[in-house]
């Protein structure tokens, strides 16, 4: 075994033992610890995928090296640490875009504590990401969900606490599900390994026995990650939970945590259940059309949304529906399409938080639209890089979101039943994130004669401009050379059967 | 052959330069000066431009292509009887409006941009007369159109500016329909090119014959809009009455001409083989039978004179059109005598109007009791005219109506034959009723009449001679046929 | 050498702030220089064209950027590249009176690149491409004077030039997934063997994208956007909005039909009708919208309407007379609105008068500016021997040689438009030259032509209106080359 098989492992425990460490140090001290950890295990991921790549084959790491069923295992394609890497790329691109706004945000006592959840949650990422294992795979989503509570809740606002309240129920409510699924998915197969349970799964599909107790077990386990991920009728905790938490919190938030669970999600389709048998479900149906319902809907509540975070917020319920889309049309480019417009989203939708907040900065603090008239001009790098990141969501060329788009649409084409609603879908959702973002942008740069508000300039923020600059560029990247991407994505969706 | 360029493009250019030279309005102490020269100047171009006509007239020759509009589109001049006749009238009632303009327009503004169109309206008139295909026609008919609305529009009131407009939208609502047979007939003829015997490929009438009954009809109907055929005559009586007199003779005289020069055209282009006996020949007759009774009637109601005058103008061309629609030699015939008479006879009754509106400024027929003891020299004129177009011998109406309703009775359509030469005598009772009255107020005003207040009125020489003139031509056409006829025969036969 | 032409108004647009000019006469020779060397490059590189397709960057799968000069390309680039420097050089005098010129001349000489990258796009995905980038940099020349007024109309311009694109995007993946290549090959590119039991939906995609694309073309319904964008400077509604951006429409829309869908496929189907009905109707829509509209700018923005549907028309005939016929349309209309549209803004620069009933008298006065007005107005009726006459009868006669009943009513159409066009532009024309008899003339006693920068393309373009129309064969015959596939 080669010692880089040792990377997941370690990146894991890394941010573990970080987070504990952030607690006896002092704010400044655990903000670069908190910066360390994640370079570094960015790094890790980054060798590790090099690594798989080149060798092409997914590896399986056992814990204390004991084997199923008694050990624990970690496994890594791909997929998982492409993932990994994306999500350290995000995570620090997030915590250095909000960290002006902390000290404004959280009390100064309650720093570390905060680079403790963020660490805590990097963690639970990590183990969702990797992990071979359900009930590891639970633990870690109860983590999530703690540290996630954590984030949003730091800002201690009358409003976060009611958010984290209803986020927190409906979360525990998620995850009760999962475990409910999980239990009866044991009872049915006697195991917790994936690879194992994938075995008896084929074997109990095969005989035709317990058919209905298995497919409740799916079902689920899918809400509960579909309630977790805010896909569409169960969003309605979203927007405050991202709209009044700390900046990077929301960024992070949006972009990862809902990811996570999704990503899982999908090793459980692939992994635990098996592509095939999943898509005989009627399941995907469920998930086709409340994923078209939130493409709609999202979109139309962020049309009426007068606050630019929470905008921002509906955007993301529209943009969950379109990777439910993806698994909705059960074909394997509709996946692909999924994998990537998680990543494209996750790239635009910080993006889009962190530029917001740069753009309320220089309107008094107003999120309302009134006040953001002509923001783009007092700061004209978060101006610019909101427009980047709204053309990239109605799907303009050269950015991430048309990439996906297009994925999306030349999937459905593919599927037979299911091409017209998608295809229509597709286009009227472009047509309204166009109306509320393109509002949006317009609104930022119509000037106004006499603002009272100052305008901050490159010089003054420089770390903050730093990181839209590399934002900007990741959403350029993913949109022009879209092309490695993909193939990394189908290689490792190959890996994952 | 290219000598017959000169009569179309001397004008044109001649009335563009008045356009330019004289566009803006003449004041104070220049004004005579500058009429003086304008005048002089505008006379002159009439005079070489009705030479050049003559000389025109004479040329034989198999015609030339100017230039290619596209592919396969030239615009092409030919010299044939039928442009010989009408230029004929052209040449005679162009000048003479002119000339009687002088005096007329004395008092009015904007003298130049006057000239300069109706210089225009020459030029373009002899172009449609000399056109030797379709699309030709077509450009020239849309100049017309163009060129002659500002003479209805020259006075600038508020009554005269839409006059104009109604006149420009009802004329290219007629053209447009027009130019929609235009497209099917190119694409289901060999060429453009006029004839009398029908274009059509024969495939082409096999294959889509009920199609391009229609389209002839529509074609029929759009260029009938100019000569004021029912139900698109409503712009004749608006804009007629309020143009200047000498604008008025011409737009009845010549320029309502041309949407029957465009019908002979047509007929010709379609064959009239093709067309006899079908429903368009049968609804046509009916619409310009209609149209010749209505225009009568609504004369006949008429109380200002050159309102009358403008609905006996959409009356007497229906009886042209109904000659052109019983589609028989004799009734050609007919019809082209009735274009010849009419032309002199209408500009004649027009410009004794404008006479009377000159020189005493009254307008409605009732006031103009005798007017005849005032103005002996116009009102006989205007009575011998008003018995031309009534249909007295010998006069050319009365020829003309002669061989129209022989033609008609000859020509075997079934109650048309009979109903057509009814209608147009009830027509010409009507015209006498509308058009006597006036010389017998005018010559015996009655017992009432205060002789004391009678003063001589009668206009200069430069308006009575020209209605002489007129007056004398549409007498002479009806004593001196034989060589009209003759050429009548020849255009009929394509030559 | 293709990029070179799509790159030099990029970096030109980009100069003009980043300079210091210290006088503006400075400015305005740097960018007419600029524009002008553009416009020889791109004539000599459709002039020198070879029929290698350049590959800019490969984007994903088998989907590429690349440039070509086709006979499309030629037709587009040629008319855009002919217009802008005549263009630019009425802007800058017509700028002097606007602020923000900086900015102005940025977006505008940028629109001029992409504009041409639509022109050269050798497939499906780099029009499209291009197609958007074109919103994007004309949405800040329409936000202009931001105004509210500006604001709102940038905004729904926006909307849905953006929502259309979504919509033509679909016909996009249709081409990618069933068509052999996104390349333009006339004829179409679909796979029969894909396309089999498919043809409903290909269609029902097909007729989507039309209504995408058109709302570029101010295709009836979604044509509110375009009279609503002529708060913009005039320079930007008469190149823009007359010609660049609308005619990217109906370019994109001819691409779609005869290069990716194929009329072979569209013809006689449903979707044919049903595009026609929709064109057939804008047709005459555009027209009685122009004859209602008292603004003048909008009057012409109506009639700009009306007169795309025309190109729209000739290319939804999908017969290469039709194709022709379109071509036709597309270049001379350019002429005749751009020249009627540059006179309305020279009336607006000169006097500040806005709608048609301020006209009174001006012919007097302007008599240069309201003659080409009136030649220009006369080429829009379709008055033979002046250009508009030429592409009617091209439109007409494909129209009947098609032998499609559907189109033999478009003719009537046309005609119906054409009669409406005789009333909103005469109407014009009559106020100006017989403002009415007590007529006060001192009111307009200080007003006068414009100078030599507004009139030069003025008589440039009448020329061409008149030269189109007497003398159109050598370029009807290259149009059918193209149409062909000779080119």
């Amino acid at each position: 075994m080669n010692f880089i098989c040792n990377f997941p492992f370690f990146s894991i425990l890394l941010s573990l033992f970080s987070g504990t460490i952030c607690s006896v140090l002092p704010a400044k001290a655990a903000k670069i610890v908190n910066r360390v950890v994640i370079i570094v295990i960015g790094l890790m991921s980054a060798v590790l995928l090099l690594y798989l790549l080149s060798t092409g084959e997914s590896f399986i790491y056992w814990m204390g090296h004991f084997p199923a069923p008694w050990g624990n295992e970690i496994r890594a394609g791909v997929l998982e640490a492409g993932m990994a890497l994306f999500f350290c790329i995000i995570m620090y691109l997030s915590m250095a875009g909000g960290a002006h706004k902390l000290p404004g945000e959280v009390v100064e006592s309650k720093h570390n504590l905060y680079y403790i959840l963020v660490n805590l949650l990097l963690s639970s990422l990590l183990a969702l990401v990797y992990t071979n294992d359900m009930f590891t795979a639970y633990v870690f989503v109860e983590i999530n969900t703690i540290s996630a509570c954590g984030l949003i809740m730091i800002r201690q606002v009358g409003r976060t606490i009611e958010a984290a309240v209803r986020y927190m129920i409906m979360s525990l409510l998620g995850s009760g599900l999962l475990l409910f699924g999980l239990c009866i998915m044991y009872d049915l197969t006697g195991h917790l390994l994936m690879s194992n349970i994938k075995e008896s799964v084929g074997l109990i599909m095969a005989n035709g026995e317990y058919q209905i107790p298995l497919i409740v077990s799916v079902a689920l386990m899918c809400i509960g990650l579909c309630i977790k991920s805010a896909l569409f009728p169960f969003h309605a905790w979203l927007p405050d939970a991202y709209g009044y938490s700390t900046v990077s919190s929301a960024a992070i938030l949006s972009s990862l945590v809902s990811k996570g669970y999704i990503f899982l999600l999908i090793k459980i389709i692939y992994r635990v259940i098996g592509f095939d048998i999943f898509n005989s479900t009627r399941i995907i149906d469920v998930l086709f059309v409340f994923g078209l319902m939130g493409m709609i809907f999202g979109s139309l509540s962020a049309i009426k949304e007068n606050d630019i975070r929470r905008m921002i917020a509906f955007s993301s319920v529209a943009q969950i529906g379109y990777i439910y889309m993806g698994f909705g049309m059960g074909t394997q480019a509709g996946m692909v399409a999924s994998i990537f417009h998680i990543l494209s989203h996750a790239a635009t939708k910080s993006l889009l938080f962190i530029a917001a907040i740069g753009l309320t900065d220089v309107s008094g603090g107003s999120r309302k639209f009134a006040d953001l008239t002509g923001a783009a001009y007092r700061n004209k790098w978060a101006g610019a890089a909101f427009t980047v990141g709204s053309l990239s969501m109605v799907g303009i060329p050269l950015f991430s979101g048309f990439i996906s788009k297009l994925l999306f649409a030349q999937a459905a084409v593919q599927v037979e039943g299911k091409m017209l609603a998608s295809l229509i879908v597709l286009g009227i959702s472009t047509v309204l994130n166009a109306v509320y973002f393109m509002k949006t942008v317009i609104r930022i740069y119509t000037s106004k004669a006499d603002t009272p508000y100052t305008s901050i300039t490159f010089r003054d923020r420089k770390a903050y401009t730093v990181t839209l600059v590399c934002f900007i560029l990741l959403n350029i990247i993913l949109g022009v050379s879209s092309q490695p991407v993909v193939d990394m994505i189908g290689q490792g969706l190959a890996m994952f059967a | 052959m290219y000598f017959i360029l000169l009569p179309i493009f001397f004008p044109i250019l001649a009335g563009l330069f008045l356009l330019i030279h004289y566009r803006t309005p003449l004041s104070g102490e220049k004004k005579n000066a500058g009429r003086k020269s304008l005048l002089l100047l505008t006379g002159c171009f009439l005079v070489i431009t009705a030479v050049f006509v003559v000389i025109a007239l004479f040329c034989e020759g198999e015609g030339f292509i100017l230039f290619y509009l596209t592919k396969d589109l030239p615009i092409y001049f030919r010299i044939d009887n039928v442009g010989r006749l009408f230029s004929a009238l052209a040449v005679i009632v162009i000048p003479c409006a002119g000339f009687f303009s002088f005096e007329y327009m004395k008092h009015e503004e904007r003298e130049g941009r006057y000239y300069g169109f109706y210089l225009l309206v020459f030029g373009v008139l002899n172009a449609l007369c000399f056109s030797g295909n379709l699309i030709t026609f077509y450009l020239f008919f849309e100049l017309l159109t163009m060129s002659s609305m500002p003479l209805v529009l020259h006075s600038g009131s508020k009554e005269a500016v839409m006059a104009g407009l109604k006149y420009l939208f009802y004329s290219l609502c007629g053209a447009y329909a027009a130019l929609f047979g235009i497209y099917f007939l190119y694409r289901n003829c060999d060429s453009l090119t006029f004839t009398v015997d029908g274009a059509l490929r024969a495939s082409a009438i096999t294959e889509h014959g009920t199609f391009l009954l229609a389209v002839a009809f529509i074609m029929l109907l759009g260029f009938g809009v100019k000569a004021g055929m029912f139900p698109m005559h409503a712009w004749l009586p608006t804009a007629h009455p309020v143009a200047p007199a000498p604008a008025s003779a011409v737009l009845s005289a010549l320029i309502v001409k041309a949407g029957v020069l465009a019908v002979i055209r047509v007929l010709g282009m379609f064959g009239r083989d093709f067309l006899k006996g079908t429903w368009v020949q049968t609804a046509w007759l009916c619409l310009t039978l209609i149209t010749v009774f209505m225009g009568s009637l609504l004369a006949y109601r008429e109380p200002v004179l050159k309102k009358r005058l403008a609905y006996s103008t959409v009356s007497q061309l229906s009886y042209i059109l109904f000659g052109l629609a019983v589609m028989d030699e004799t009734a050609f015939v007919g019809s082209f005598l009735h274009i010849l008479a009419h032309g002199f006879i209408k500009a004649a009754l027009f410009l004794c109007a404008g006479a009377i509106i000159y020189k005493t400024g009254k307008t409605r027929v009732e006031e103009m009791r005798g007017i005849g003891k005032e103005m002996p020299v116009t009102m006989w004129c205007f009575t011998i005219a008003s018995l031309g177009l009534i249909g007295i011998p010998p006069t050319g109406g009365f020829l003309s109506k002669w061989y129209l309703a022989l033609g008609s009775l000859n020509s075997g359509i079934p109650v048309f034959d009979v109903l057509g030469p009814v209608i147009l005598l009830v027509s010409a009772l009507l015209t006498a009723g509308y058009l006597l009255p006036l010389s017998i107020h005018g010559f015996f005003p009655g017992a009432a009449y205060d002789y004391g207040s009678l003063r001589k009125r009668e206009p200069c020489k430069l308006m009575t001679v020209p209605i002489s003139i007129l007056t004398a031509l549409s007498v002479l056409v009806g004593i001196f046929p034989h060589l009209i006829i003759a050429v009548i025969h020849m255009a009929a036969a394509g030559r | 050498m293709i990029v070179t032409v799509i790159l030099i108004p990029f970096i030109a647009g980009i100069l003009v702030p980043a300079i210091p000019f210290q006088k503006r006469w400075q400015k305005e020779v740097f960018l007419e220089t600029a524009v002008v060397l553009n416009s020889i490059l791109v004539w000599y590189l459709l002039l020198h064209h070879s029929d290698s397709t350049f590959l800019l960057a490969h984007f994903t799968g088998n989907l590429n950027i690349s440039f070509r000069v086709d006979g499309m390309s030629m037709v587009f680039a040629g008319l855009v590249s002919a217009l802008w420097p005549f263009a630019t050089l009425y802007a800058f005098e017509y700028m002097t009176k606007e602020e923000h010129e900086n900015v102005f001349f940025l977006f505008y000489t940028l629109t001029y690149g992409v504009t041409l990258g639509i022109a050269l796009a050798a497939n499906l995905l780099t029009m499209y491409f291009f197609y958007e980038l074109l919103t994007l940099v004309t949405v800040p020349l329409v936000m202009h004077t931001l105004t509210r007024e500006a604001v709102l109309a940038s905004r729904k311009y926006l909307y849905y030039s953006l929502g259309g694109a979504a919509f033509a995007f679909l016909g996009l993946i249709m081409v990618i997934v069933y068509g052999s290549t996104t390349d333009f090959i006339l004829g179409g590119v679909l796979d029969p063997a894909k396309t089999v039991g498919k043809t409903n939906v290909l269609l029902l995609i097909y007729v989507m994208a039309f209504m995408g694309f058109g709302i570029k073309a101010a295709v009836c319904p979604f044509n509110s956007w375009l009279p609503q964008a002529g708060v913009a400077p005039t320079p930007v509604t008469a190149l823009l909005h007359a010609v660049a951006v609308v005619k990217s429409g109906a370019f994109a829309i001819i691409r779609l039909t005869y290069y990716s869908f194929g009329t072979d496929f569209l013809k006689g189907t449903w979707a044919q009708y049903a595009v026609m009905s929709v064109v057939m109707f804008t047709i005459v829509y555009g027209c009685s919208r122009a004859v209602k509209e008292t603004h003048l700018k909008r009057r012409l923005a109506y009639s700009t309407i009306s007169n795309l549907s025309y190109i729209l028309f000739g290319a939804v005939i999908m017969t290469p007379l039709g194709l022709v016929g379109a071509l036709t349309h597309l270049v001379f209309h350019a002429v005749m609105k751009i020249s009627s549209f540059f006179c309305a803004g020279a009336v607006m620069h000169q006097t500040d008068r806005h709608y048609v009933h301020e006209l009174n008298g001006l012919g007097y006065k302007m008599p240069r500016v309201f003659g080409i007005f009136t030649i220009s107005a006369l080429a829009l009726m379709g008055v033979p021997g002046l250009a508009g006459f030429v592409s009617k009868w091209n439109l007409a006669g494909a129209a009947v040689e098609s032998g499609n009943p559907l189109a033999w009513g478009g003719i009537a159409c046309l005609l119906v438009s054409a009669l409406l066009t005789a009333i909103y532009m005469l109407t014009i024309v009559v106020r100006a030259f017989f403002p009415g008899k007590d007529f006060d003339y001192s009111t307009i006693s200080d007003i006068r032509d414009p100078n030599w920068k507004m009139l030069l393309p003025l008589f440039v373009f009448t020329v061409f209106i008149i030269l189109f129309g007497v003398y159109s064969q050598p370029v009807v015959g290259f149009f059918m080359s193209v149409a062909t596939g000779a080119v």
